[in-house]
């Protein structure tokens, strides 16, 4: 399943919207860099939707208590309601649990267009 | 979009947090307060020394009303949002601790004034614009005196089903409070606790938020042991107790611990008659939010370790960040267990509920 969800200018470095792949939705995902990710549009904890939330950094794991190493800005992911973290550069896995993970998509171009579609 | 589970079955909300502006307070209140606040613009203190650090802060990034006002002051959007997408019965209003007349460590006419107009303003623009929603009567505890003429004063609305006490410092058992729960018992009332902003860590604030919201549980239990051991219930056989917002897992422990420091300690509190996991049974109910991810096994030795499936509530705290989802924050626990969670245990809880499912009215 496949769909053109925007143009790559509707969507600016640093944000992130709503769309839909067939039936299925997504939360699409552009990093500062001009990269777009997508996942399913649904927190695996509670359900919220992921495009209601922040795209932001997080502050590194550290061995040194009181510091704070803050990185990856606008490639983590932010619940709108409980806050968890997901790393939309590591396929969108939790950064408090690796193992669970948002849905991934594969994103491809034609021209202007960006396309999502579900991975084979 | 509503999910399809919605009209399986009736939820009765435990924690619904409707936020009102100072602003909009103002036509509620006579002089001076009104022109105490307006000429000096004054809020209510606040203690916590860290933001809430939810995506948004305090609430769900996805509920500040469209216009750009904060979550939960807008009656159309809630519903919207959360009363017609969840399909509930009934939902209690709870407040969104500011103002949070008890809480204030001073100047308690100004706690009795805004107590007074927030008890109108809750009124006139919830209780009487939408047929699910049941209101806390908010009073000036330090001021027990003004709290009972206030209880007594709007306590028998129909849609006012308990008397809300905010978490802090003061442990609400003493004596010293007992008019507010003689009045509450004679209207009917619940009493409602929820946290404020308890300095929860040896009387001062822990250093991390983290901390702070871990150990809210320890809060619940100061204020249901001194209800308890105060004899507020041997006074009061009526009487019940909501403890909102701490969950529940913490409630099996604590009575196990309470019964056997009675067992021994007894004879320090003769007016204590029944084992203290007793008076949890038959005078006090937990909220199910901010729930711990349990499975369907945990959540059972939980409920069997309480030995009732009556304690436990349903509660979403909309619109705040640490929401449950009354779809998906529960595992499934069969058809009687989560009738019971969802609704009949608040039912029966509340003595001004509807003593029957209604058909959802929008």
């Amino acid at each position: 399943m496949k769909e053109v969800v925007c143009k790559k200018e509707e969507l600016s470095p640093g944000n992130i919207m709503s769309a839909n792949v067939g039936p299925i939705p997504i939360v699409l995902c552009r990093t500062p860099d001009g990269e777009f990710y997508a996942f399913t549009n649904k927190c695996v904890h509670q359900g919220a939707a992921m495009s209601e939330g922040v795209l932001c950094g997080a502050p590194a794991p550290t061995d040194t208590p009181g510091e704070y190493n803050y990185e990856k800005e606008g490639e983590i992911l932010r619940c709108p309601w409980h806050g968890i973290e997901y790393d939309i550069k590591n396929e969108g896995r939790m950064l408090v649990d690796p193992n669970r993970k948002l849905g991934n998509f594969n994103v491809s171009f034609e021209a202007d267009n960006v396309i999502v579609s579900t991975k084979q | 979009m509503a999910e399809k589970k919605q009209q399986k079955r009736a939820i009765i909300d435990m924690d619904i947090h409707e936020r009102v502006t100072y602003d909009e307070l103002l036509p509620y209140l006579d002089n001076p307060w009104q022109r105490y606040i307006k000429d000096t613009n004054w809020v209510q203190e606040k203690h916590l020394p860290y933001p809430i650090l939810g995506a948004a802060g305090l609430d769900r990034a996805d509920a500040q009303v469209p216009d750009g006002r904060p979550a939960g002051n807008d009656l159309s959007f809630m519903q919207q949002q959360l009363l017609d997408d969840v399909g509930h019965e009934a939902g209690i209003l709870t407040g969104a601790g500011d103002p949070s007349p008890s809480s204030m460590n001073g100047w308690y006419e100004m706690a009795v004034a805004l107590a007074t107009a927030y008890n109108d303003w809750q009124i006139e623009n919830w209780l009487e614009k939408d047929d699910r929603l049941y209101g806390s009567v908010h009073i000036a505890a330090q001021d027990p005196a003004s709290a009972v003429r206030e209880i007594e004063r709007v306590g028998s609305h129909p849609k006012m089903v308990q008397v809300l006490l905010p978490i802090d410092d003061r442990p609400w058992g003493d004596p010293y409070y007992h008019p507010i729960f003689e009045a509450a018992e004679r209207h009917n009332l619940v009493i409602g606790m929820h946290h404020q902003e308890p300095p929860n860590y040896y009387g001062k604030f822990p250093r991390y938020f983290v901390e702070w919201h871990s150990v809210m549980p320890n809060t619940h239990m100061i204020q249901v042991s001194s209800m308890i051991f105060n004899g507020v219930f041997e006074k009061y056989p009526n009487l019940k107790l909501a403890m909102i917002e701490a969950g529940f897992t913490y409630i099996p422990a604590f009575m196990k611990k309470m019964d056997q420091q009675y067992k021994v300690l007894r004879h320090e509190v003769p007016w204590v008659k029944r084992m203290p996991s007793s008076i949890v049974k038959d005078h006090v109910r937990v909220t199910t939010q901010p729930v711990d991810e349990l499975t369907r096994d945990e959540f059972l030795k939980f409920i069997d370790l309480m030995d009732s499936d009556e304690i436990v509530c349903f509660s979403t705290d909309y619109p705040h960040w640490d929401y449950d989802s009354p779809f998906r924050a529960l595992p499934p626990l069969g058809e009687e267990l989560e009738q019971k969670i969802f609704a009949e245990n608040a039912r029966k809880l509340y003595p001004k509920l509807p003593a029957r499912e209604r058909k959802v009215t929008q």
